[in-house]
């Protein structure tokens, strides 16, 4: 028992050590803003989903509940049709996302250039 | 004149991004970091075909899947004071940057020259005992 309290002490002394380190690493996106909510994920390949965040880490991992896929265009992966799919619980690979963005005020437009080009 | 020093530069200023995927995003750059990963607000996505537009709030970009961004003409101008005022403080003049970057220059001449036949004998010695080892 005491040589692990002992590591323990160890271990703690050098987190605090870590921590200035890691301050200076602090991502520019705060995902603790989402938790609960529904985001907008897209993925390298053209997937996207849509789900609730439940849970995140450092390196964009994500998890998202009552999650739905937008599915795509067989001919052509980045274009999305109307369809969707139902994936449930998912764990969502950092590595592959490509963006994020929550789900509350994001809408289709239209064209909103055409009043400066014209 | 570094690319992410330019972009941090253009922090609050409207940008287009286009990823790789084709799709474009117009913004107002809210963040960057080392990576090229951005935060965007008030954005608008158009699709890679150019026919569909979607408004979002804000949206997190990964830098890697970014394949251009466009920028103000005017930034270029605000990154050059700011470097000029950052060298002026950090270094304490001109001069001593130009003799310090010199100095980098030359060693990295030196280190560079004799790299290569410092390397073409490390393998011609090395893959011999490599190969030796193997059989």
């Amino acid at each position: 028992m005491a040589s692990k309290e002992g590591g323990d002490k160890g271990k703690s002394s050098q987190g605090a050590g870590d921590n200035k380190e890691k301050r200076r690493k602090e991502s520019i996106l705060d995902l603790s803003k989402y938790l609960e909510k529904s985001i907008r994920v897209k993925f390298a390949g053209g997937r996207e989903a849509a789900g609730i965040l439940k849970g995140y880490d450092p390196l964009l991992n994500l998890v998202l509940d009552n999650t739905t896929e937008f599915l795509r265009d067989p001919d052509d992966p980045y274009k999305l049709l109307d369809d969707t799919r139902a994936l449930g619980l998912v764990v969502c690979r950092g590595t592959s996302v490509v963006l994020i963005c929550p789900m509350d005020g994001m809408e289709a437009i239209p064209n909103p250039f055409i009043t400066q080009e014209g | 004149m570094l690319p992410l020093s330019l972009l941090r530069t253009a922090q609050n200023h409207p940008m287009l991004v286009e990823l790789k995927n084709g799709e474009t995003y117009n913004g107002h750059l809210v963040s960057c970091d080392n990576w090229m990963n951005i935060n965007l607000r008030e954005v608008i996505c158009t699709s890679r075909d150019g026919d569909k537009f979607w408004r979002m709030p804000e949206c997190y970009i990964r830098g890697s899947t970014i394949k251009y961004l466009r920028i103000p003409d005017e930034v270029i101008d605000m990154v050059k004071s700011r470097s000029r005022s950052e060298v002026s403080k950090g270094r304490g003049g001109g001069q001593n940057m130009r003799t310090g970057r010199g100095g980098n220059r030359g060693a990295f001449g030196n280190r560079g020259r004799p790299a290569p036949l410092a390397r073409g004998g490390g393998n011609q010695g090395r893959n011999p005992q490599q190969n030796k080892n193997k059989k």
